[in-house]
């Protein structure tokens, strides 16, 4: 007797086969990968691939007209610094570097101090409140920091004026605070998450090694570079790296708060490819800045990288 | 009983005849109605069919949504005279974004918002892509779109493009100038009108004649003399915020009152029109007026305005005739009149040129064969004299002569008399129906809102500086016969 397809016995040497082939550690793999793969290439590949193409294209789409290829022109342009981007690229890094600095040194700070008092009371209450900023979305962040620094009915100018009888601070409208208003907000936005991977990064460290420092007497700067620092550098580095490239992209805040102003005070680099890709639908000369501006990242990233794989490079 | 019907000549008892010639009557008298329906329901091709429809309009702006609002009243009018269902989506964006909405859709050729309505300077970039429906051939063949316009600037600003052609792309749906709010109850008090008199030797103005002869000279006294921080209050609301065309608008007008060009519209030529020393001093004048304001006006956009000015926190407000139900509520109503503003210059030379505002409707190109006929219809429908008479009495501003020239239009609205003096040939323009208004008017708003807020401390600095970048824009876009010249190599912020 012959088996039938689709009959009980069909389906279960279906089954044996496809067990079979899994048990390939290659087949494995293959069969794991590919499916991310798919949505790598499609989502990812393609679309990089389709900007670096557009990067060399003259494509306005509301010009009516096809695309026309221009070569480096766009990159010309911008390292002739067309629209002030070098102004932004500098603005952006004293954001990022300000920024992540202030985020990783407060989210520190309040790390040792949750991670030593686990018997504080009102400890749960106190991190909950903590990483509440980190969950808001940022557009609606700016949206009540714009009424917080409002100089008319802004809650902080009322304390300022109570406590020092200040005249009203138009924070976000005067070039010397503006730009310092919004890395205030992206500060008490992010913090949390430094906090949060201090967290981690302390959690991450022996007991056994800490009482061992313990009982030899170590003195605290030592048990802080030689067990803390050892331990926990990985995932605090990954938090700055995390933050650093998150801040570089920073647009959602500065949008409700500013626009980018007073002038060009608060326009970061993802506010100008918005507005040359969305607002003015420049497609060619947005997508020339954007592929400088993955660049950069990758970079950055790299930097990073090498940093934390220092002393195993000096070890090897 | 037989006998006696026959005898009378009648085929029927005469009961029966009568309960007849009632039962007659009764359904004719019932039916009437309907059978008028049958005969005045004209063919249509959508005839017992059902039609979704979207419109895209401005978030948070009235008349926008009126338009949505008196959609029902559309739907009630097909459906008694064509016999058709119509149901209006709606979907907003504010200002700063609806074009970013209606663009991103339209590129891809949908026809996910049927009728938008745009902003009057994107009428370029909407229809040069050809993503909006060129209206000529429309007009030609519906008479209710063949309509008498106040005049020529209702015309350029929301329908023709490119400027000075005879290609029509929109239909005005609401007008807008500039007004003067100005609070009566300060301006008519005797004690303020003495104390104005003797501190600067003129009269207060304070009536609607007085200002439509007032120049800014005098309305500055009239800021200096209200400008009172501490009882909270101040001389004046004017915009200059950085968001979309807020500090823009008044600046233009200020410019263009005092004599000056933004562009040579024929040529694309923008450096050596724009930043001029004329312009420069202009400029600095504007930001001069920012001491008579409450702290924080270089946020004041249209909403700051509104708050401010129902407040009772300033006493005059330069703002938008179409938001006049915002500005008059039930609260001030009685304090506050609505003026021309004022004039540039001295004398007879003194000009009043400020910025047109309002917003056209336009047609999706790629609607299919239905929703273009309801789009008609409701152009048909939103023309006639009833419906722009609605319009007006819930607070919008129609365009057409007939409604803007009917005895009782002054006095429908409180700001209505000022909206039509301001339409008038000459008092206002608009600016830019180019493609690369968006792009143009980004950098602009930038530079502007730099040196009103002290980033930067040069004006014609600024203007250089906006010049160049515009001169720029367009000669990529092959607009502007002439590139940038070589001092534009060394201008910034």
């Amino acid at each position: 007797m012959t088996a039938v397809s689709g009959s009980p016995r069909s389906s279960r040497l279906r089954r044996t086969r496809v067990a079979q082939a899994l048990d390939n550690r290659g087949t494995l793999i293959a069969t794991l990968l590919v499916p991310v793969l798919i949505f790598f290439v499609l989502f990812n590949t393609i679309p990089t691939l389709w900007l670096l193409g557009l990067s060399f294209y003259n494509y306005s789409l509301t010009s009516g007209s096809p695309p026309s290829f221009v070569g480096f022109r766009n990159f010309i342009q911008i390292f002739n610094n067309r629209n002030n981007i070098w102004a932004d690229l500098s603005r952006t890094f004293t954001f990022v570097v300000f920024g992540v600095g202030i985020q990783t040194v407060l989210g520190l700070a309040l790390g040792f101090l949750f991670w030593g008092s686990k018997e504080m009371p009102g400890r749960r209450v106190a991190l909950t409140m903590l990483f509440t900023p980190m969950v808001l979305t940022p557009v609606a962040t700016g949206t009540f920091f714009r009424f917080i620094y409002d100089p008319d009915f802004g809650v902080l100018n009322v304390i300022l004026h109570g406590l020092f009888s200040t005249r009203p601070i138009n924070f976000l409208s005067e070039p010397g605070t503006a730009f310092w208003a919004v890395l205030a907000v992206d500060c008490w936005m992010w913090t949390p998450f430094m906090i949060l991977m201090a967290l981690a990064a302390l959690g991450s460290v022996p007991k056994a090694e800490l009482e061992a420092a313990e009982v030899d007497r170590l003195p605290w700067r030592k048990r802080l570079t030689l067990v803390i620092w050892h331990h926990g550098k990985f995932i605090l580095m990954l938090g700055i790296l995390l933050r650093t490239i998150d801040s570089f992209k920073t647009l959602d805040l500065i949008i409700p708060l500013t626009k980018g102003g007073p002038g060009q005070e608060t326009r970061l680099v993802a506010m100008e490819v918005n507005k040359q890709a969305f607002e003015s639908f420049n497609m060619g000369w947005s997508s020339a800045y954007s592929v400088l501006l993955l660049l950069i990242s990758i970079a950055m990233t790299s930097v990073f990288i090498f940093i934390l794989n220092l002393r195993r490079r000096r070890g090897a | 009983m037989e006998e006696s019907y026959k005898r009378a000549g009648l085929a029927l008892p005469r009961r029966t005849l009568l309960k007849g010639a009632g039962a007659a009557g009764l359904s004719t008298a019932l039916g009437a109605p309907f059978i008028n329906r049958l005969y005045a329901m004209e063919a249509h091709p959508l005839a017992g069919k059902k039609i979704d429809m979207n419109i895209l309009g401005i978030a948070g702006w009235l008349p926008s949504s009126l338009g949505v609002k008196m959609s029902p009243l559309f739907a009630d009018y097909v459906k008694q005279r064509y016999g058709y269902d119509v149901t209006f989506g709606f979907a907003e964006a504010p200002f700063s974004d609806l074009f970013q909405k209606a663009a991103t859709s339209l590129a891809t050729k949908s026809q996910e918002y049927n009728i938008i309505i745009s902003d009057s300077q994107w009428l370029g970039a909407l229809a040069k892509p050809g993503w909006i429906l060129k209206l000529n051939d429309i007009i030609a063949k519906n008479k209710g779109l063949q309509l008498d316009w106040y005049s020529q600037t209702v015309i350029d600003t929301y329908m023709a493009y490119p400027d000075g052609t005879k290609d029509v792309w929109g239909l005005p749906q609401e007008g807008d100038t500039k007004a003067l709010y100005v609070r009566k109850d300060l301006v008519q008090d005797p004690k303020e009108q003495a104390a104005f008199m003797a501190k600067y030797n003129m009269k207060l103005p304070s009536t609607f004649e007085d200002y439509e002869n007032l120049n800014a000279d005098d309305y500055e006294k009239v800021m200096e003399f209200f400008t009172r921080p501490e009882k909270g209050l101040w001389g004046a609301a004017w915009q200059y915020s950085r968001v979309y065309d807020f500090c823009t608008c008044p600046l233009f007008s200020a410019m263009w009152s005092s004599g000056g060009e933004i562009w040579d519209a024929k040529t694309g030529q923008i450096e050596g029109v724009l930043n001029t020393d004329a312009n420069a001093a202009v400029m600095e004048r504007y930001k001069s007026w920012l001491k008579y304001m409450p702290p924080g006006a270089t946020n004041y956009g249209i909403a700051e305005e509104i708050d401010v000015f129902t407040q009772g926190k300033v006493a005059t407000c330069l703002q938008w005739a179409a938001v006049g139900l915002a500005m008059i509520n039930a609260e001030n109503k009685d304090k506050v009149m609505v003026v021309p503003p004022p004039k540039f210059g001295k004398g007879a030379e003194a000009k009043r040129i400020y910025c047109m505002g309002g917003q056209p409707w336009v047609i999706n190109a790629f609607n299919d064969d239905a929703k273009m006929r309801v789009a008609i219809d409701f152009m048909n429908w939103w023309y006639l004299p009833e419906t722009a008479k609605e319009y007006a009495k819930r607070g919008g501003n129609p365009c057409d002569k007939a409604t803007l020239s009917s005895s009782e239009f002054d006095d429908v609205n409180p700001w209505n008399r000022a909206y039509k003096f301001m339409l008038e040939p000459g008092r206002s323009r608009d600016f830019w129906h180019d493609p690369k208004y968006s792009e143009m008017l980004s950098l602009q708003q930038e530079g502007f809102t730099s040196f009103m807020t002290g980033q930067s401390k040069s004006a014609r600095g600024v203007l250089d500086y906006i010049a160049c970048g515009q001169q720029q824009i367009l000669y990529d876009a092959g607009t502007a016969k002439k590139e940038p010249s070589g001092v534009c190599g060394n201008v910034s912020l």
